[in-house]
């Protein structure tokens, strides 16, 4: 693992995580060895073709799904040591906005009434009056406004960008210190997504929220966490990690590279002129039968016989770079199992 | 349950007083005589409980209206700096009144738009009010009346007439007394039945699909049993043991048999519902598990349960007529089962005359039935905010 470069306590960290579902009897291995830590205030990108285990990575940090083995440590403790009042705190430290805003409010409650459950449950607010202060400003945290237009309507009567609002204000509610936008604005219309991205990128910044943001597409999480980080996701594991400049322009791992050479330009020319990196293969291996050595090999254009199909490649630093990543061709050699 | 009684008539007519002075008081007088209505005649057909019920509604729906052109400061577009947060105790009860009014009155709407679902309200409703005030109109006829038996005639049986709208039976009483009469049994003893099983269904459902592991185990495993067992013949076993002509202890039969298929229904429910992601972000926000049923999960239940209540009730209403037509229960005059059993007895299937004896019991349930189907054909429309808009 690459040392701090900060001495703050990371806000969550996962050691060696690996989490694995039983489906009829067959064992799925989604996660394995995911080391992560999320630093307050910061912006991680998770990017990574479906069912690579980002969501699951993602409601792991979030408290929602426990580790199968490995650690998750919360301010520099494991969270199973936490109890009582002091887990609830801990828990709603973490929050989570979906990616389905048709799914994620209660379509029963009105707005002013689904911000309103978490501040009286963990009485964040004094009285009537200051209750009906406080759902006033978040929602103009989060853009909603006028707010009076907003508080007695159910959920349907928005639209789409205006939900995925009201979830991130309830997030808000519990005053998180890490969000998990999980493919949030993906099912919302383009026009409105960019405006989403800037109110989540201005509540970072005005309240000092961290933010692990899911997504599988790379042009997103360019825009998004430019000043971030992107950790690139294939088959459970992670295959490289690093500051999003240096991930975008100078792309290490043979699958990031392919990710990277596949994202389309605002300038035509540039996107013309980008080499195209051809796989060995299209098809992305199963979960039941994930591929010895590196998972990637099947595909990857520098496939080296003896070598990536017997070691399982650890994410380590490269030389001269200021990524993090798991192939064997890259890093020094090390004794695979 | 349901029932004309002087005592009823007062409070009634108390509640009615009450929601016409609200509607005075608030100068809202069609909302108030509307509501002095429904209260008095809720009052005495279902005395204090369907007063009190009525009552609460109808302030509810008379505060909304007065509250409509009333500006919450907290709807305002104003800046922050303008708004007055402050709300009295008082002004919040109103303010949640009004809200539930104005529920009441949308789901109303709801009803009304959708056609067929209001027909079967009013038939619904017809039948609860034959029941209730039928006596008030129509004596019943208990011993037969020799005197009616027309010259010539080899029986009593008489086809109808303007004097005896649906034909005389075997004993020359009028069938329409009967069918009024007959009902009031039957049809409360359904409704017991039915909300039995609801609330044992909704119970063991929500806790087996929330709790899982043993309880789910136990409590699926029970349900799975009772469903194998044939239900007629357990009831020829039962006839020994319990007392048939209590209708308390048959709403309880009926309830023990029909709570098993409709608690596998809650317990799949709530096992799509636990799955929703609003569900996931209450347990992130840590919102507590009784929060979690009775907030996120049980208000998006509330027309499927409904629902087959509604079905839990048609179920009992043609398990208590089929136990008096086949026999099973001693026969207790007045009641639609015992009609259709006296006219079978009596020669209907064979005399063209008697046929009227039983053609009226039969239509009063096919009728009741199919009310109770088209009713709940509007159910989700008016539990569901979404549908019940009309957007
Ligand atoms: N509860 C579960 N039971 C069984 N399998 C699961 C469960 N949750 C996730 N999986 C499997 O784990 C894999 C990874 O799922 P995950 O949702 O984390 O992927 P993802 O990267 O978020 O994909 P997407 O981009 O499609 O959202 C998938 O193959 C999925 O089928
Ligand atoms: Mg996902």
């Amino acid at each position: 693992m690459m040392p701090n470069t900060t001495s703050t306590t990371p806000l969550i960290e996962l050691r060696g995580v690996h989490r694995q579902f039983e489906v009829d009897g067959v064992v799925l291995p989604v996660l394995q060895d995911i080391n992560l830590s999320v630093n307050p205030n910061e912006i991680i990108c998770l990017v990574g073709e479906s069912g690579c285990g980002k969501t699951t990575t993602g409601k792991i940090i979030a408290g929602l799904l426990g580790q199968s083995s490995g650690e998750v440590l919360v301010g520099g403790k494991p969270r199973e040591q936490y109890t009582g009042p002091e887990r609830s705190v801990l828990r709603r430290q973490l929050q989570i906005v979906h990616q389905d805003p048709f799914a994620s409010l209660n379509p029963a409650h009105t707005i002013g009434d689904i911000l309103s459950f978490p501040l009286k449950r963990h009485k964040l607010v004094k009285d009537r009056a200051d209750l009906r202060r406080r759902i006033w400003e978040l929602l103009t945290l989060v853009d909603l406004t006028p707010p009076g237009d907003i508080v007695n309507k159910y959920p349907h009567q928005l639209s789409g960008g205006q939900r995925q609002r009201v979830s991130i204000a309830r997030a808000l509610t519990v005053q998180p210190k890490l969000i998990v936008a999980d493919e949030a604005v993906s099912m919302v219309d383009v026009s409105i997504r960019v405006s989403i991205l800037k109110t989540l990128h201005r509540l970072k910044d005005e309240l000092g929220l961290a933010i692990v943001f899911i997504t599988h597409d790379l042009a997103l999480a360019k825009y998004f966490a430019w000043e971030g980080r992107i950790g690139v996701m294939y088959l459970g594991r992670m295959v490289e990690i690093g500051p999003t400049p240096d991930m975008i322009l100078n792309p290490q791992h043979p699958y990031t590279r392919a990710l990277m050479a596949a994202v389309p330009e605002a300038d035509p020319d540039i996107t013309r002129r980008k080499k195209h990196i051809e796989l060995r293969s299209d098809e992305i291996p199963r979960l039941s039968e994930i591929p010895h050595g590196c998972a990637f090999h099947p595909r990857c254009p520098q496939f080296l016989g003896g070598k990536c199909d017997v070691i399982v490649p650890p994410l380590l630093p490269v030389p001269g770079v200021t990524q993090t990543v798991a192939c064997v061709n890259l890093t020094p050699a090390t004794v695979g199992d | 349950m349901i029932g004309v009684s002087s005592v009823g008539l007062v409070i009634g007519l108390v509640c009615g007083g009450l929601a016409l002075a609200l509607g005075i008081y608030l100068k809202q007088l069609r909302p108030g005589i509307t509501g002095f209505i429904v209260c008095t005649i809720a009052g005495f057909g279902c005395s204090i409980i369907g007063g009190l019920i009525a009552l609460f509604v109808m302030a509810a729906v008379i505060i909304s209206h007065a509250y409509v052109d009333r500006q919450d400061p907290f709807t305002s577009r104003a800046k922050l700096e303008e708004v007055d947060f402050s709300e009295t105790t008082a002004q919040s009860t109103m303010r949640r009144l009004a809200n539930f009014g104005n529920t009441v009155r949308v789901s109303w709407g709801a009803l009304v738009r959708n056609k067929a679902g209001f027909i079967g309200f009013l038939g619904v409703t017809f039948f609860l009010a034959m029941s209730a005030f039928g006596p008030l109109f129509i004596e019943y006829e208990g011993s037969a009346q020799f005197s009616r038996r027309v010259d010539g005639a080899r029986s009593l049986f008489q086809a109808p007439s303007a004097e005896f709208p649906l034909g005389l039976d075997w004993q020359g009483r009028s069938v329409l007394s009967h069918v009024v009469y007959g009902g009031r049994i039957l049809i409360v003893t359904s409704i017991q039945a039915g909300l039995a099983a609801t609330a044992v269904a909704v119970l063991f459902g929500s806790l087996a699909a929330l709790m899982g592991g043993w309880v789910d185990g136990i409590l699926s495993a029970l349900a799975n049993f009772i469903l194998t067992i044939p239900q007629f013949p357990l009831l020829l076993v039962l006839a020994s043991v319990i007392q048939f002509t209590d209708p308390i202890q048959m709403a309880l039969l009926f309830g023990f048999l029909n709570w098993p298929t409709l608690m596998r229904a809650v317990r799949a429910q709530v096992l799509s519902l636990r799955e929703r992601d609003y569900v996931e972000a209450a347990f992130a926000l840590d919102l507590g598990l009784w929060h979690i049923i009775s907030r996120e999960v049980f208000p998006n239940m509330v027309s499927y349960i409904a629902v087959n209540l509604i079905f839990t009730v048609r179920t009992a209403l043609y398990g208590l007529v089929a136990l008096v037509v086949l026999g099973i229960v001693p026969l207790q005059e007045p009641d639609w089962g015992v009609m259709i059993f006296m006219g079978r007895s009596q020669g209907a299937l064979f005399s063209q005359e008697a046929i009227w004896m039983m053609l009226g019991p039969i239509l009063a349930i096919a009728l009741f039935q199919l009310s109770l189907v088209l009713f709940s054909r509007s159910l989700e429309e008016v539990f569901n905010p979404r549908l019940r808009s009309g957007l």
